[in-house]
């Protein structure tokens, strides 16, 4: 057992975990986080994405321990105003909603480093997130209408 | 004079009549949609585990085919952490015969018994301390199997030499399977006819005849939640908090399994993270109910990806069909035999061959039919209800045959479907009349959406391009029921009480919306109960696309009641007649006295509470005449049917075989679109969903076993797999009977997806494809095969 720190949306966690606990885990059973989720287990999937310092980890295949410290950031902690959440809810990005926090991760991390993707971009970008719904198209509204309004 | 009720609230102003009241026909958002979006609604998954809960691990058939002579659980049980292992023989001694369940046939133990009739069959299962523990320690479970014959496939089940059941078993839940009981050394558990006129003569006089063996494999739902249960025993009941669109029917399975009165079980629900069909009926429900009953522990099983494909998955289904044509261009006689792999268990698998094979045919005005649809048992996975319920393998048939018709007699297929389809008072092949089935509309926008007379591009020598048309037809799940119950809140808030599961369609979203359109409220007022069989009352099923008709109507009467109810409050008051009363968006009005209180007013005068609440409850249930045995002809097979219908542009790489789709429209008669936004998700979802049975979704079997199983390897659609224009439209051809003339939507647009997609093929390249999906190496095949006339396609 390793007690390590989640810094999870800027609260840290003292939490023990195994030196093969999944960051997944430790976040779900030892945080409560609910906005990661398992879809997969194998890196294919995206419902339990989390962002790293900014960039995004398929927690499902990262070990805990190795994010002792790092400033995490999952979609609950994402404020309403976000100017992707706001997107999202505006663009009626969701359907049954269990993978759409993968997909508004994905948004941050994408409009972080391309602030006016294409659709292209876009499409690459989110491409190893599934949303079994089929919720693409207004996912994609949701991605152009996000970055204009983290354009201004 | 107005009188206003004491404590009127300032809330309840002239003004308010303008505000937008979210009602029928409105685009509304789904009412918890910032939770979807920061992931902070809570799924079955996402409860806590109390201290305590034992987590489930489960150890797995390994044979296809065998009978079990010993299970070692000794290593599991020295695991650190292991609290018990249960083996089917164990929990046979306690419940005896009652460990086989399903919805059409009691043939699914919860661990298997004697027998193990699929790989993958949960043989054992662990309880331990933490979920890693326990699946490890399954690990650790050795059994004993002598191995019998397999029944691979359709054809090994045929031939009748080994049998995956000594004998049938129906199960209590559909009376007309009794007659089945006990019938031995057969794999055919149930068969459908459709017998009109004299097919095989039609045949035989007809001028041109047209002939095509499909396939359609099975395929897997997928949704991204996995499968969630947890069961404890609390004062004696048996409680479960469930991944399930079926809570009333698991209660009633539950008790059963169990021999405990209804009430001392109560099912729970959470929404669902997508089901399609895989999170009903028997799932991981009996089990956990059996382990927690048994060993008296709080349990909990989380199924792992691999473990969801193993539940249930979608019939694979090979059709072979005819269709012949008089001189004059009329379809005289369609014959299909439909055979349906169930897999090891029946499940709800002789329904699907019944009520999916009774629009083989297509939804043409033909002659003559003769149909046979069976479904049939092999040693593989069991298949149950998937989005569509069996329909688009027949679909996939019949609009074969039609496109290849058309072709055969030179005329265009939009135009040849569109002779021929059923119109408003039409009899069907079934023998039933057609109301509000809108296929001319529907096929006539998709193609006007993709400007089918419009010139196909030349192409480049690589890529060459095609059009394709296709309908769907499907009856609506028929006879069923639904209840309602309403609460009205004093503060003039209402909470519904219903037992339909939200699984992302948003019912919760459009069931507030009918009853603010009869209460005149902002339905954003109304909250739905989430399905707790201890609180919400019975309803069939959420599946079939039946909810918003039945439930819907359901809900219609029982916001009607509530605003009788609340007239008559004010006409006891006013003392004057309740006809003399409307209710608006202030509330009750009396025009001519000039009368007028507000929900909240009266509730608070009538029972002089604040907080104070009144209930109304009603039901609804539809009816139909059950098929003739012999001929499978019924004057009302269905409550109501779905008309869908897709229209594709696509561009065929002849060097590669891939498939690009520039423009695929699809349209769905709805009856009334209660929420237009919603109606169009669910018409593109299913739509996607369609492309990936087309283009590559598939369950691939060896010797039995899935190889398949993992997201790695079972490719689903991505965003990138999106066509490069994509139109759903939505078709209302109002239902005389449905709420506000509304019919379900969420299978419509999945069934004419495949048919269309390969008459485009057909007509960019020449090749008819029977089999799905269109993989490029399969487009290859035919290409070369064309070129060699020699060889024949697959
Ligand atoms: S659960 Fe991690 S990618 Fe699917
Ligand atoms: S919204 Fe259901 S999986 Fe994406």
């Amino acid at each position: 057992m390793n007690e390590i720190t989640l810094d999870v949306n800027g609260t840290p966690y003292k939490v023990a975990v195994e030196d093969t606990t999944l960051l997944l885990d430790a976040l779900r059973r030892r945080v409560g986080v609910t906005s990661a989720r398992e879809g997969c287990g194998v890196g294919a999937c995206g419902a339990c994405t989390v962002l790293a310092e900014g960039r995004s980890v398929s927690s499902c295949l990262a070990v805990a321990v190795r994010y002792d410290g790092t400033p995490l950031t999952t979609a609950d902690g994402l404020p309403e105003d976000d100017p992707v959440v706001s997107s999202f809810v505006d663009s009626d990005a969701m359907q049954c909603g269990y993978c759409i926090p993968g997909f508004v991760l994905m948004t941050k991390e994408l409009l972080s480093e391309n602030r006016s993707p294409s659709d292209e971009e876009i499409s690459d970008h989110l491409e190893g997130n599934i949303c079994r719904c089929a919720t693409y198209p207004e996912i994609i509204k949701a991605v152009r209408l996000a970055a204009k309004r983290s354009a201004t | 004079m107005t009188e206003v009720l004491p404590d009127a609230q300032p809330a309840d102003t002239r003004q308010a009549e303008t505000e937008p009241r979210y009602g029928v026909g409105e685009r509304r958002k789904r009412f918890d949609a910032l939770g979807r979006v920061r992931g902070t609604i809570r799924y079955t998954g996402d409860e806590a585990n109390p201290p305590g809960t034992a987590f489930v691990g489960v150890h797995r058939s390994t044979a296809p085919h065998a009978r079990i002579v010993a299970v070692h659980t000794e290593d599991a049980l020295a695991v650190e952490g292991v609290l018990a292992v249960v083996t089917g023989r164990d929990l046979y001694e306690v419940l005896g015969d009652r460990i086989y369940t399903g919805p059409a046939f009691a043939d699914q133990p919860c661990l298997a018994v004697d027998k193990t009739r699929f790989v993958g069959e949960a043989i054992a299962a662990v309880l331990a301390t933490d979920p890693d523990t326990a699946r490890a320690a399954a690990d650790e479970i050795a059994v004993e199997y002598e191995e019998l014959p397999p029944v691979y496939d359709i054809d090994d089940a045929l031939r009748g030499e080994a049998f995956v059941h000594e004998e049938l078993r129906p199960s209590s839940v559909f009376a007309d399977l009794a007659h089945l009981r006990g019938v031995r050394g057969t794999n055919v558990n149930y068969e459908y006819r459709q017998i009109l006129g004299d097919a095989a003569a039609e045949h035989e006089r007809a001028a041109t005849t047209v002939t095509a063996t499909t396939w359609a494999p099975p395929t897997h739902h997928v949704p991204i939640e996995l499968p969630s249960t947890s069961a404890w025993v609390d004062s004696g009941r048996l409680e479960m908090l469930s991944t399930t669109q079926t809570p009333s029917y698991v209660r009633q399975t539950v008790s059963d399994l169990l021999d405990i009165p209804l009430s001392q079980v109560r099912i729970m629900t959470r929404p669902l993270g997508g089901s399609f069909g895989c999170k009903m009926y028997d799932r991981l429900e009996p089990l956990a109910a059996a382990l927690a009953w048994t060993t008296g522990r709080r349990v909990r099983i989380d199924a792992t990806r691999e473990d969801a494909f193993l539940l249930t998955t979608r019939h694979g289904a090979r059709v072979t069909g005819s269709m012949s044509a008089d001189a004059d261009g009329n379809i005289v006689a369609v014959t299909s035999d439909v055979r349906y792999d169930t897999g090891a268990f029946a499940d709800v698998g002789p329904r699907i061959a019944a009520k999916s094979g009774l629009v083989a045919p297509g939804p043409y005005r033909i002659a003559a039919v003769d149909v046979r649809s069976r479904c049939i048992y092999t040693n593989k996975v069991s298949a149950g209800p998937f989005r569509g319920f069996g329909v688009p393998q027949v679909t996939w048939s019949h609009e074969t045959l039609i496109d290849e018709l058309a072709r055969e007699l030179g005329e265009d297929p939009y135009r040849f479907r569109r002779r021929h389809l059923l119109r408003e008072g039409d009899i069907a092949t079934v023998g039933t009349k057609m109301h509000s089935a809108d296929f001319l509309t529907c096929i006539d926008e998709v193609t006007r959406a993709v400007g089918w007379d419009d010139p196909t591009p030349e192409g480049d020598g690589r890529w060459v391009h095609g059009k394709g048309v296709a309908v769907g037809m499907k009856a609506v799940l028929t006879p069923t029921i639904a209840n309602a119950t309403l609460n009205l809140n004093q503060d003039g808030s209402a909470t519904l009480l219903i037992s339909t599961v939200d699984m992302g369609q948003g019912s919760d979203t459009i069931m507030s919306q009918i009853v603010g359109e009869v209460l005149s409220l902002d339905s954003r007022r109304i909250h739905v109960v989430r399905a707790d069989t201890d609180a919400t009352p019975y309803d069939t099923i959420t599946a079939g696309s039946r909810s918003t008709y039945h439930t819907g109507n359901a809900v219609r009467l029982v916001a009607e009641a509530m605003r009788n109810k609340l007239l008559g409050f004010a006409a006891e008051r006013w003392g004057v007649p309740a006809e003399e009363l409307v209710l608006d968006a202030q509330g009750v009005v009396h025009e001519a006295k000039e009368l007028r209180g507000s929900l909240s007013d009266l509730v608070r005068a009538k029972f002089g509470a604040r907080g104070a609440t009144v209930t109304t409850a009603e039901n609804f249930t539809s009816w139909w005449v059950p098929y003739d045995h012999d001929t499978g002809l019924s004057e009302k097979v269905t409550e109501h049917w779905f008309a869908g219908a897709a229209a594709v542009r696509l561009a065929v790489d002849i060097w590669t075989g891939r498939i690009r789709t520039q423009h695929l429209a699809i349209a769905g008669d709805v009856g009334r679109a209660i929420n237009p936004t919603l109606v169009e998700q669910q018409l593109t979802g299913a739509a996607i969903m369609g492309i990936g049975h087309t283009l590559f979704d598939e369950m691939v079997f060896d010797q039995g076993q899935i190889t398949n199983a993992t997201m790695l390897d079972y490719q689903l659609p991505s965003i990138k797999d999106l066509p490069e224009k994509l139109t759903p439209v939505i078709v209302e051809s109002a239902h005389r009977d449905g709420p506000f003339g509304a019919k379900g939507v969420g299978e419509t647009t999945i069934l004419p997806i495949a048919p269309a997609y390969a008459g485009a093929v057909r007509d960019a390249c020449g090749v008819r494809i029977t089999t799905l999906p269109l993989t490029p190496e399969r487009v290859l095949n035919h290409l070369a095969d064309a070129a060699d006339p020699g060889k024949a396609g697959r």
